[in-house]
C-alpha cells in the first residue's frame, strides 16, 4: 500500500468535534461496503431541481433528480451533452452560478469525519467552502482548462494542500511528491508546466489534485473524454485502483455508456433533465428497461464479436426550452404511443425488482421486444 | 488500379471503385529548433479509392492528422508525392490549387470550432458554392443549397439555413461541415476526426449520414479515428500509424479481429468492452504495455519498442520495414512469427505468404 503521509487533521471549522480515528479506511475492503453508518449513503441528492433563468423564461435543467452514491461506490451517469448530467453534478455541489438556481430538493452529504450530516444546500458558504475539495473535490472536464498555465504543477497541488490541509512546508512537498507517485507521474515532472505535459499527464495531475486532500467523494466529469483510448484505459484502471486503496466514492458523468459498464458498479441515464432509468450496469446491459438506454445500448460499435446491426437514436436531443408534457424521448422513441403525451414521468421500480432497477417508462418493460430491428434478450412479455 | 500499393498488397478498398488519390512516400519533417526534428509522418504510402472508405487509426500525435493535412495540401511534404487521378498535384499556383481543393475536400474534427459563429449556415453554405461553382441565380443558389442541407439530413432546410452555429447541436454543426465539404462536389472527402467530439449516440448517425454520401457520390473517404471500433463498422481498410509510420494495414473486420502488430493487439485491447464487463477493474492500469508517454518518434530501432511486450534486441536497434503478412495485409514488426503466428502460418499454406518469412529471427 502506497500510503500518504497522514496526520490527525484539524476537523473542517465549525463543522464538527474532531472524530479522532475516522479517517477514511485505507484497507482494500473499505470500497466494498459496510463500512461506518449501516447502508447510509455518503452523498444523497434527493428531488433537486435546478433551473437556468432565462428572459424566456426558465430552462428546467435538472427535474426531481433522487441520485444517492453509497461509500466506496462507483455511480455513472449517462446522458448526451445538455442532459444536465454537469448540471446536476454541480448543482449538489452549489457550484453553479447565476443564472442557475436551484429551485428545490436536498442534498446530505455524510462524512466519516464528520460528526453529523450536513444538509449542502442550506449550508453557510463559509463552511462549504471548507467542505469542498475536502470532502468532495471534481476532476474537471478539460485538464488543458483546468490547470493554471502559467504555474509549475507543483505550485498548483501545493496550492490545494495549503488552502485545506494544516501541513508544514515540507510535509506538504512530500505531500506533493506521493500525490504524482499514486498517478505514476515521475516526481521529476514537478517542476513542469502543464503545456509540457501531455493530455493523459495532465489529466492524471487533475486527479492528483482532487485527491490531496484525501475526499470522499470524487466527482469526476468526462475526465476522458478528450484522450485517446490507450491513454483513457490506462487513467481509468488508475482510478479504479486508488479507489479500492483510498476508498472514496466516485461520480463518473460521460456521454459514453460503453465506459460505464466496465468501470461502475450503478448506471443512473440522464435524458432531458431527468433521470430515466437507474440500475446496475450489469442488469442495464443485459435488461434494458427504458427505449432511450435500449438505444445508447445499441449505438456504440464493438469490437469483439459478430458485427451487430446498429441502430442508434434518431432525431436530437430536444430544446428544454419550452418542453412539452409527457415523456421528454417521445418524438425519438420507437415505442410511442399517444398515451407517452401525457404520462406522468418519474421513477419506478421494474417489476417488483427489490434490486434498485429503476425507470421512468411505464410502457416498455425489459422483457418488450424493440419494435423495428434485433431481437431483445428474452422475448416474452407483451408491449404494454 | 491497385498495383500501386507497397509490396504489391491489395488493397481491399480497390474493390469499391477505381484509385482516386494517391500518397506515395510521403514524409514530412518539423524543425522544432536548431539541431531537433519531429518525424510526423515518415514513407506513408496508400491509396483512396472512389466509393470506399479507408481508416487512419492511431493515438493522439501518431501523424494522422499530418497525413490528412499533406493530402488536402495544407502543408507541403518533406518528400515523397501525392497523385490525383494518377497526376502529380500541382498546387503552386492559385488557379491549381483551387481546382485541387474542389476534388479533395476536408471536414475538421471540432464542429464548435470550424464554423463561424458570426455567419448563417446559409453563409457557410453559398460561399462554397459560389468559390467553386460560380455565381449563380438566386432561385438556383437556393435549390443547390437545399440540395445539401437534404442530403446531410437537415431538414426542413430552410430553418436551418437561417441559423446561427450557436443555435444547432454539436451533430447539426458536423452536418453543416460535411455539407459544406460537399458544396464543392469533391470526389475525395479527408475527414479528420468527424465524430470524436460528438455524443456516442449521435456519432453512429453521423456515420450513417457520411457512409451514405459515400456510396451516393461514390467519394473516397479518408477516415481518420482514435477509435478503432468505429473503424470496423466503418471502413473497408484500416491503416494503423504509431509515430508517424503505418505499422500495420489490412481489411477492416480481419485487422481488427485478428491484430498482427503488437500496437494493433494495444489498441484492440483498449478498447471498452461491453460484453467483457469490469475488464477495466481486472487488467487494471500501470502495465508496461500501458505506459505511453515513452516510445514514439524519438527512439531508435522500432518505434515502439519501448511499450511493447515481445521486444528483443533487434526491436531496440533496427527499425523494422512494413512487410507484407498475406495478400492484403502487412504490418512492420521484427516479431510477427510471435505476434501472429497463425497470420503467417495461414498465408503460407495459402501460398500467400510474402516477404513476411524473410524477416524470421
Amino acid at each position: 500500500m502506497r500510503s500518504l503521509a497522514r496526520r490527525q487533521e484539524p476537523p473542517v471549522p465549525g463543522l464538527l468535534p474532531a472524530t479522532g480515528q475516522s479517517e477514511l479506511a485505507r484497507d482494500g475492503q473499505a470500497g466494498l461496503g459496510g463500512r461506518g453508518r449501516g447502508g447510509e449513503p455518503v452523498l444523497e441528492i434527493a428531488d433537486l431541481s435546478v433551473a437556468y433563468r432565462t428572459t424566456a423564461g426558465d430552462v428546467h435543467a435538472v427535474e426531481h433528480v433522487d441520485l444517492s452514491l453509497h461509500p466506496g461506490e462507483v455511480v455513472g451517469l449517462a446522458g448526451e451533452s445538455g442532459s444536465g448530467k454537469s448540471t446536476l453534478a454541480y448543482g449538489a455541489c452549489r457550484l453553479l452560478r447565476p443564472p442557475a438556481i436551484i429551485t428545490g430538493g436536498s442534498v446530505t452529504y455524510r462524512g466519516r469525519r464528520l460528526a453529523e450530516p450536513v444538509e449542502l444546500l442550506s449550508l453557510h458558504p463559509e463552511q462549504l467552502r471548507a467542505l469542498r475539495w475536502r470532502e468532495i473535490a471534481i476532476v474537471f472536464q478539460s485538464a488543458m482548462n483546468a490547470l493554471n498555465p502559467v504555474l509549475k504543477i507543483r505550485d498548483q497541488l501545493l496550492d490545494v494542500i495549503e488552502a485545506h490541509l494544516d501541513l508544514s512546508r515540507d510535509e506538504a512537498h512530500e505531500r506533493v511528491g506521493s500525490l504524482l507517485d499514486l498517478v505514476a507521474i515521475p516526481r521529476t515532472r514537478l517542476k513542469s508546466y502543464p503545456h509540457e505535459l501531455s493530455g493523459g499527464m495532465r489529466q492524471r495531475v487533475m486527479i492528483a489534485m482532487a485527491l490531496a486532500t484525501d475526499p470522499e467523494v470524487v466527482i469526476m466529469d468526462e475526465p476522458t473524454t478528450a484522450l485517446d483510448v490507450v491513454v483513457q484505459r490506462d487513467i481509468l484502471g488508475q482510478v479504479v485502483e486508488l479507489k479500492q486503496e483510498l476508498g472514496f466514492s466516485v461520480l463518473f458523468i460521460t456521454h459514453d455508456l460503453s465506459l460505464l459498464l466496465e468501470l461502475a458498479e450503478r448506471i443512473a441515464v440522464m435524458y432531458a433533465g431527468r433521470l430515466v432509468e437507474v440500475a446496475a450496469s450489469q442488469e442495464l446491459l443485459h435488461a434494458p428497461a427504458h427505449p432511450y438506454t435500449r438505444g445508447l445500448l445499441g449505438s456504440f460499435p464493438s469490437l469483439r464479436g459478430p458485427r451487430r446491426e446498429l441502430a442508434g437514436i434518431p432525431g436530437s436531443p430536444p430544446d428544454l426550452r419550452g418542453l412539452p408534457p409527457g415523456c421528454p424521448f417521445l418524438p425519438r422513441c420507437a415505442f410511442a404511443t399517444d398515451s407517452c403525451a401525457e404520462v406522468d414521468m418519474h421513477l419506478e421500480p421494474v417489476g417488483e425488482a427489490t434490486s434498485g432497477h429503476l425507470t421512468a417508462c411505464p410502457f416498455v418493460t425489459p422483457g418488450s421486444p424493440s419494435p423495428p430491428s434485433p431481437p431483445s434478450p428474452n422475448g416474452k412479455g407483451g408491449r404494454r | 488500379m491497385s498495383a500501386t500499393e507497397p509490396l504489391g498488397l491489395e488493397s481491399p478498398a480497390a474493390r469499391r471503385g477505381p484509385l482516386a488519390m494517391e500518397a506515395v512516400e510521403l514524409t514530412k519533417l518539423y524543425r522544432l529548433g536548431r539541431r531537433s526534428v519531429l518525424k510526423a509522418a515518415s514513407s506513408v504510402s496508400f491509396g483512396l479509392y472512389r466509393g470506399a472508405v479507408v481508416a487512419l487509426v492511431g493515438e493522439s500525435g501518431s501523424g494522422k492528422s499530418t497525413v490528412a493535412k499533406l493530402l488536402a495540401g495544407q502543408e507541403r511534404p518533406t518528400s515523397g508525392k501525392i497523385l490525383l487521378d494518377g497526376k502529380p498535384v500541382e498546387v503552386s499556383r492559385r488557379h491549381a490549387f483551387r481546382r485541387f481543393k474542389s476534388t479533395v475536400q476536408y471536414v475538421f474534427q471540432d464542429p464548435f470550432a470550424s464554423l463561424n459563429p458570426v455567419h448563417t449556415v446559409r453563409y457557410h453554405l453559398s460561399r462554397p458554392v459560389r468559390l467553386h461553382r460560380g455565381r449563380l441565380g438566386r432561385a438556383e443558389m437556393d435549390s443547390v443549397l437545399t440540395g445539401l442541407m437534404e442530403q446531410v439530413r437537415l431538414t426542413p432546410a430552410q430553418q436551418f439555413l437561417a441559423k446561427y452555429p450557436h443555435e444547432l447541436s454539436g451533430g447539426q454543426r458536423q452536418r453543416v461541415a460535411v455539407a459544406r465539404a460537399l458544396a464543392a462536389e469533391p470526389s475525395v472527402l479527408l475527414a479528420d476526426e468527424p465524430v470524436s467530439m460528438l455524443d456516442v449516440s449521435i456519432r453512429l448517425e453521423m456515420l450513417n449520414v457520411l457512409d451514405a454520401l459515400r456510396a451516393r457520390f461514390s467519394l473516397a473517404l479518408l477516415y481518420i479515428t482514435h477509435d478503432i471500433a468505429s473503424a470496423r463498422y466503418f471502413a473497408d481498410e484500416v491503416l494503423v500509424m504509431y509515430a508517424g509510420e503505418i505499422v500495420e494495414r489490412g481489411p477492416a473486420e480481419e485487422l481488427t479481429q485478428q491484430p498482427a502488430h503488437p500496437y494493433t493487439q494495444l489498441l484492440v485491447s483498449s478498447a471498452p468492452d461491453p460484453d467483457d464487463l469490469g475488464s477495466v477493474l481486472r487488467h487494471g492500469g500501470g502495465s508496461a504495455l500501458r505506459q505511453a508517454g515513452e516510445g514514439g518518434a524519438g527512439v531508435g530501432g522500432c518505434h515502439f519498442h519501448p511499450r511493447c511486450p515481445f521486444a528483443v534486441e533487434r526491436c531496440r536497434t533496427q527499425a523494422p520495414p512494413l512487410v507484407r503478412i498475406d495478400r492484403t495485409r502487412a504490418a512492420a514488426c521484427w516479431r510477427l512469427e510471435v505476434t501472429a503466428p497463425t497470420l503467417l502460418a495461414g498465408a503460407r499454406a495459402r501460398g500467400e505468404g510474402g516477404n513476411a518469412d524473410v524477416v524470421e529471427m
